[in-house]
């Protein structure tokens, strides 16, 4: 490949590089946000660009409403509906419906341990383990979690997005880009030059 | 660079809408009973593909108790525990508000400003005084003693996160939220009624303020985002020099 080319991927890899950077800032207040991550490979045919999850958990805030669950440690909330296709979240801003199912923003039920929805009275009581009981100490339904996680009533993840680096990012990536740019026009310059002069009889 | 574009754009229109619920709420943080409210952002994405920036899922009201604190209206009222005043206006629709800032009208009834009228409650004419105890029980007094003028009740849902708010303080019923459920306070564990006081928002201008600097920060964060793509656009288009 000739240094056009090398010029021309890098370009591309910063341009990729300012969408990630873009997207994670978008994202900044959403909810349990795990951020993306821009990984530039070297390759033969140019600069390439991966988009990968960096698994970075947010911060558990203090929220009170009796609903809310954050997870600390690895695991993470299985929502969908019942018998349907069910997916895997961290974000625990749930409601209590009228019949006793929790809900996510996006209309997702809690779903339990065995993949029933989860059922549970106005005054639950969400221990560390994940299990749910009555206020009198009878277990209705257990959270899964792994070993070694803990699950935190009233409290929310925040979302992972490192707003400064994430700046930092969309100065390099804007940077990157120019450099790249020059290139181009100086490896144009010296084409235009051997094109032009070089060849000319005077 | 357009998907930079549109994911930064999506930030500034989500940081906007963010603003205007903090607004909203410090707007509202002197009115009696009034329950802040808060933006939900997610991920924008469609499965399997990559995000394209973020999207408000709506907003939910934060029912937590606010502070209670001695007022000096003639009927204020303020409950200590969970539900609502029901309270009726002139075409009959029932509201819910935890708002209890109440006077005498003429007619006897207590009503609010909007001149909604709080169910339960008839006092007779030539009342002196009146005093709601904590069970609901209103007694009206007279020059030759105390007679009872009714009683207030509260109403309770099944899933209060699903009332709409009708601006204020006010709320109303939906399908989602269950019909109302009457309970009577001053029960061992239930709510109480507290004669004299008044419920504050439960909104605290401190963390309203922060939320503002932080939704400011990220407006603009994503703005310099924009700003980016759009120079890496003006480099590209002046790849062709003469």
């Amino acid at each position: 490949m000739d240094g056009i080319g090398w010029a021309a991927s890098a370009m591309v890899a910063a341009r990729a590089r300012l969408d990630v950077a873009s997207e994670n800032l978008a994202n900044v207040s959403s909810g349990a946000f795990v951020p993306l991550r821009a990984r530039a490979v070297l390759t033969p045919g140019g600069v390439a660009v991966f988009r990968e999850r960096v698994g970075l958990h947010g911060a558990l805030e203090r929220t009170g409403r009796p609903f809310d669950l954050g997870i600390v440690g690895a695991g993470s909330f299985t929502v969908g509906a019942p018998g349907g296709s069910a997916t895997q979240t961290r974000d625990g801003r749930f409601v209590r419906e009228r019949d006793g199912t929790l809900r996510d923003p996006r209309g997702r039920m809690l779903l339990a341990a065995g993949g029933a929805p989860l059922r549970v009275p106005e005054d639950a009581r969400f221990a560390e383990d994940g299990t749910v009981s009555t206020p009198q100490g009878r277990t209705v339904a257990r959270i899964a979690l792994p070993h070694g996680s803990s699950l935190h009533a009233g409290f929310l993840e925040s979302g992972g997005v490192d707003a400064i680096a994430q700046m930092i990012d969309v100065l390099a990536a804007e940077r990157g880009f120019e450099s790249a740019q020059k290139v181009v026009t100086a490896i144009d310059g010296t084409r235009e030059k051997s094109a032009s002069d070089v060849a000319r009889i005077r | 660079m357009e998907r930079a574009l549109l994911a930064a754009a999506s930030g500034m229109a989500a940081q906007q809408q963010n603003l205007d619920t903090i607004a909203d709420d410090l707007a509202n943080a002197d009115v009696a009973g009034f329950k802040g409210s808060m933006q939900i952002f997610g991920e924008l994405a469609a499965p399997g593909s990559p995000g394209a920036g973020t999207v408000s899922l709506g907003t939910r009201v934060l029912l937590a108790q606010g502070k209670l604190e001695r007022a000096g209206g003639p009927c204020d009222l303020a409950i200590d525990g969970p539900g609502f005043f029901t309270v009726i206006d002139a075409s009959g629709r029932r509201a819910y508000t935890r708002d209890g800032s109440f006077a005498r009208a003429a007619d006897g009834s207590l009503r609010n400003a909007a001149n909604q009228r709080l169910e339960g409650v008839r006092i007779p004419a030539g009342a002196l005084s009146l005093r709601v105890l904590e069970n609901g029980v209103v007694q009206a007094a007279f020059a030759n003693g105390t007679r009872a003028a009714g009683r207030v009740r509260l109403a309770e849902f099944d899933a209060p996160d699903r009332l709409r708010n009708v601006g204020g303080a006010l709320f109303e019923a939906t399908p989602d939220s269950g019909p109302a459920r009457e309970v009577v306070p001053g029960g061992s564990d239930g709510p109480k009624l507290r004669f004299g006081m008044l419920e504050r928002s439960n909104v605290s201008i401190v963390e309203a303020m922060m939320r503002i600097l932080t939704a400011q920060r990220a407006y603009e964060a994503n703005a310099k985002g924009v700003q980016a793509a759009d120079e890496m656009l003006r480099i590209a288009n002046n790849l062709q020099r003469g």
